[in-house]
């Protein structure tokens, strides 16, 4: 619902960092309580499962400050949807909060109002692999916010109402995205680069389908995926595991598993056979270029090499594609990164264009630097850096609960969070040579979609004009 | 749970936290600057803010672009070392520094490991004191800069606030901004000997606060800080300016724009207020009723029941240092523009004419409350809440007086407050986007 409806990014999703800098988050102490059976403990995260219905449960006790981020991802997102119900698992998201049988504006201890009350940072997101929601308060309010997530869970009202109202704050969602061309350069490209596979459609939905999706639908969605075993709930900060586990138990362990198997997918992306290009022109002033290559899944051995590529491609202004396109005054803004998904993620280079600039010259500057790297490599040096931003980056996310959170959530929704501790061992295990070796295995131009924003010019200039005084 | 209770546990835990964080605060002046640090839970992390009076606001009659190619020169290259080495000392050690510049300040951003902290304490002032000025690097800054501008100039909510500040504030004000057209103009006629002499006029240690946050070895910091910057001399403070008249009467503004799905708009008028003045913080209670989060009177009712929008809200923004404004910004259809600003200005009536409730008040003392304690999580929401207090005039203790000074509002201050600087019929009222549209 809240303020954002993740889409594809243009920046790699940076997780983790060195292993013995995770071991920093308070030592866990895994915590046996009835109930809950022990997983594993990695990173200074504890994983159960609530033995009653397959709920995960990720305990990060954290003592810097008197503060919780409790979170509950569920693995579903719009890679479950198909046509005629796209925009579904957002639409749901936003649903839920809408109330539920026992915490509802009505009864004065609806989620808003508990949250703003105790003054709790709250949102929710929906991506392409998952759904979360997630606030972040004082630790006294930890029982009353888990109360109102685990009964909506199971017991969220979904009425037409409801659906009729939030449809359109929806839709303003939709066409406040559609004012930025760059946002729907990237959907146009997502939706060529992708044929079978529903990461096609944008998370938010078409807007044919938020406007006319029934609330038959939404709640076929609800009943489907809003189960404890397809949920991991995190708790992050200044929590005692064992007094958390009890009261999880309490709020979760009165449902059962779904009656029936989560759905799978079990559609595969065909091997795409040629270059792809698409062309958005719109009223602006400045263009953009992005080439998209579609790579393997974000669990795949060669996600560090791509990772350490992207970083010494776009991070800092020793980056090549800055040095070669800002620094020549081609760019104003460059950036690589993957947006890793459970299946085929996508790896996208982008360029703003400086003014004067053409799409042509800046896609040929941005080729003969990947052509460098695949035909003479990167340097020791390059790795070192990046590896040494890796380190960095592990002490820098212990700074706040949230931002551990929201990384555990990516790796849940990818299908591993044990990789916010693992990542960074395997970055730290990357060479040259495997940067090397991706950028010529994957920034091919028959698997690519190479996108342009040319602007035209608008019919309106954007003067200001009064148009009325009064009393 | 009771909201006698949330003030009990909420009151209890704003008296824990007053030794808390005067305890972990050491405040000195060294070489001229005002440095502030504060030892906080995390390990091995440190971030730097700064802030310097050498804003937009400061921009010399001649040329509204020169506070920000000041800026941006910083991290181009000193007497000792090019952009690329500075870039490479952070970039080795995962380090990162910045400067940005705002109405009235230049921000100084950075974050490091604590063993990296002569690194950056130098590096900070080595840029600032001695950039190198190269015409080459000026002639890209000022390419980025203009190019920066062309792209802002079609986003609906960026030319929604420049048009609505120019039109509240009169000129001449700190917080009446450069047009787009006059800055990107500006820039083209810049010249390094404007970028020179405005550097030499303003960047100084005299009204520099520099504020530490994190696992801070305080005595190297001070000593460093001392030692790199001894001998730097001048700056100028920040500028005061005389309260601004409220407008005689209500002004609409429209700024079209092509192909935009979604209209920007803002309502709203100067208050006249400071943060410190005595009505502010009674004010800011009762826009937080009105227009701050899902329980906020404008999203419960614009969004909530009628979706009109994705987005509405009310703040109380700009008046750390001279007198702030007030607005609410919200975003609509061109098909539901009238519809919605009909909406939102039932709801500004209603909560002018008949104030807030006791309930409200309970609630909201709560939530502001919860939310500054819940800010102060991290380094960065410990940095912020400290530089905003010194911009705002006061003393550090306030960080811990903060909770009680909300809690002792009573109802009747905020409702005299709203009624006293705030009316609904001499607002500004600007739409930016597709609204040649927007009778459908």
């Amino acid at each position: 619902m809240p303020f954002q409806s993740r889409r594809a990014r243009l920046v790699l999703i940076r997780i983790g960092a060195a292993v013995a800098m995770c071991l920093s988050l308070s030592a866990a102490m895994a915590a046996d309580v009835a109930g809950f059976s022990l997983i594993k403990s990695l990173g200074g995260i504890d994983e159960y499962r609530l033995d009653a219905n397959g709920l995960t449960v990720l305990l990060a006790p954290d003592h810097s400050a008197p503060v919780v981020t409790f979170q509950v991802t569920y693995r579903v997102g719009s890679r479950n949807e198909v046509t005629g119900t796209t925009g579904s698992t957002h639409l749901l998201e936003h649903l839920m909060f809408k109330g539920s049988e026992n915490f509802n504006d009505a009864k004065g201890n609806s989620i808003k109002q508990f949250l703003e009350r105790v003054g709790g940072q709250y949102n929710a997101s929906t991506s392409f692999d998952r759904t979360n929601y997630l606030a972040t308060l004082g630790r006294e309010s930890l029982e009353g916010y888990l109360a109102i997530e685990a009964d909506r869970m199971h017991r969220l009202w979904l009425r037409e109402s409801d659906r009729q109202s939030e449809m359109t704050v929806v839709r303003n969602e939709f066409e406040r995205g559609k004012n930025n061309p760059d946002s729907v350069l990237m959907e146009e490209i997502t939706a060529t680069a992708y044929q079978a596979l529903p990461y096609h459609h944008p998370v938010i939905g078409w807007k044919s389908d938020i406007e006319h999706v029934a609330i038959s639908k939404l709640r076929e969605f609800y009943d489907t995926f809003y189960w404890p075993n397809n949920a991991t709930v995190s708790v992050v900060g200044d929590i005692d595991p064992s007094q958390t586990l009890n009261l999880i138990k309490k709020y979760y362990a009165i449902y059962t598993r779904s009656p029936a198997e989560i759905p799978g997918i079990y559609t595969q992306e065909p091997a795409q056979s040629g270059a792809r290009r698409v062309i958005v022109k719109r009223p602006g002033e400045l263009g953009t270029l992005i080439i998209a290559h579609k790579v393997p899944n974000g669990l795949d051995k060669d996600q560090p090499a791509l990772d350490m590529l992207d970083a010494i491609l776009s991070t800092g202004k020793n980056a090549r594609l800055y040095r070669a396109l800002v620094d020549h005054g081609l760019a104003l803004n460059v950036g690589a990164g993957v947006d890793l998904h459970r299946d085929m993620s996508l790896h996208v280079m982008y360029a703003s264009l400086a003014p004067g600039a053409t799409h042509g010259e800046v896609e040929k500057v941005l080729l003969t630097e990947i052509a460098k790297i695949k035909d003479a490599g990167v340097t020791a040096e390059e790795v070192t850096r990046v590896k040494q931003q890796y380190v960095a980056a592990d002490a820098y996310k212990r700074d706040g609960t949230a931002s551990i959170a929201q990384e555990i959530n990516d790796w849940v929704a990818i299908g591993d969070w044990a990789q916010y501790a693992i990542f960074p061992q395997r970055i730290a295990q990357v060479t040259p040579a495997d940067v090397q070796r991706v950028a010529k295995e994957y920034l091919n131009e028959d698997q690519s979609t190479t996108g342009w924003f040319v602007p035209v010019l608008p019919q309106a200039k954007p003067v200001l004009s009064q148009t009325k005084e009064g009393s | 749970m009771k909201p006698q209770y949330l003030v009990w546990v909420s009151l209890l835990w704003s008296m824990a936290a007053a030794a808390t964080m005067l305890e972990h605060t050491h405040r000195s002046k060294i070489a001229g600057i005002d440095v502030i640090t504060y030892i906080s839970n995390v390990k091995d992390v440190v971030v730097i803010t700064g802030a310097l009076p050498a804003g937009d606001a400061m921009a010399d009659p001649g040329n509204a672009a020169i506070p920000t190619l000041s800026a941006m020169m910083l991290d181009r290259g000193t007497t000792n070392r090019d952009k690329f080495a500075i870039a490479r000392q952070l970039d080795n050690v995962g380090a990162s520094l910045s400067f940005n510049v705002g109405t009235q300040s230049l921000s100084i951003s950075a974050k490091f490991l604590k063993k990296d902290l002569g690194l950056v304490i130098g590096l900070i002032a080595e840029e600032l004191r001695n950039p190198k000025l190269q015409p080459e690097e000026f002639a890209k800054a000022k390419q980025q800069l203009i190019g920066s501008l062309e792209a802002s100039s079609q986003n609906t909510e960026a030319r929604a606030q420049e048009a609505f500040a120019r039109a509240a504030f009169p000129e001449g004000h700190p917080n009446h901004p450069h047009s787009t057209a006059e800055v990107q103009a500006a820039a083209k006629l810049a010249t390094l000997q404007d970028v020179k002499a405005f550097q030499a006029k303003y960047y100084g240690p005299d009204h520099l606060t520099l504020v530490l946050v994190g696992d801070v070895p305080v005595t190297l910091a001070e000593a460093e800080i001392g030692r790199v910057f001894a001998g730097w001399t001048g700056g100028q403070s920040y500028i005061r300016a005389p309260q601004t008249a409220q407008s005689s009467s209500a002004r609409e503004f429209s700024v079209p724009l092509a192909d935009k799905p979604s209209v920007s708009v803002i309502l709203g008028e100067p208050t006249g207020l400071q943060y410190r003045d005595p009505d502010a913080l009674a004010l800011r209670l009762g826009t937080a009723i009105f227009g701050h989060g899902f329980t906020g009177r404008l999203m419960s009712s614009v969004r909530d029941k009628e979706g009109l929008t994705y987005d509405i809200g009310a703040a109380v923004t700009e008046d750390s240092i001279t007198d702030g404004v007030w607005d609410i910004s919200a975003s609509f259809a061109p098909s539901l523009l009238d519809k919605g600003l009909a909406a939102t200005r039932r709801e500004l009536a209603r909560w002018w004419q008949e104030g807030v409730t006791d309930k409200e008040l309970s609630e909201r003392k709560q939530g502001m409350i919860g939310g500054y304690r819940v800010g102060l999580s991290s380094t960065a929401g410990i940095a912020f809440a400290i530089m905003s207090c010194v911009q705002r005039g006061y003393d550090l203790p306030w960080l811990d007086q903060y909770p009680e000074a909300v809690n002792a509002l009573t109802k009747d201050q905020v409702n005299h407050a709203i009624r006293a600087h705030l009316d609904p019929s001499k607002m500004v009222l600007v739409k930016a986007g597709s609204v040649a549209t927007a009778a459908r």
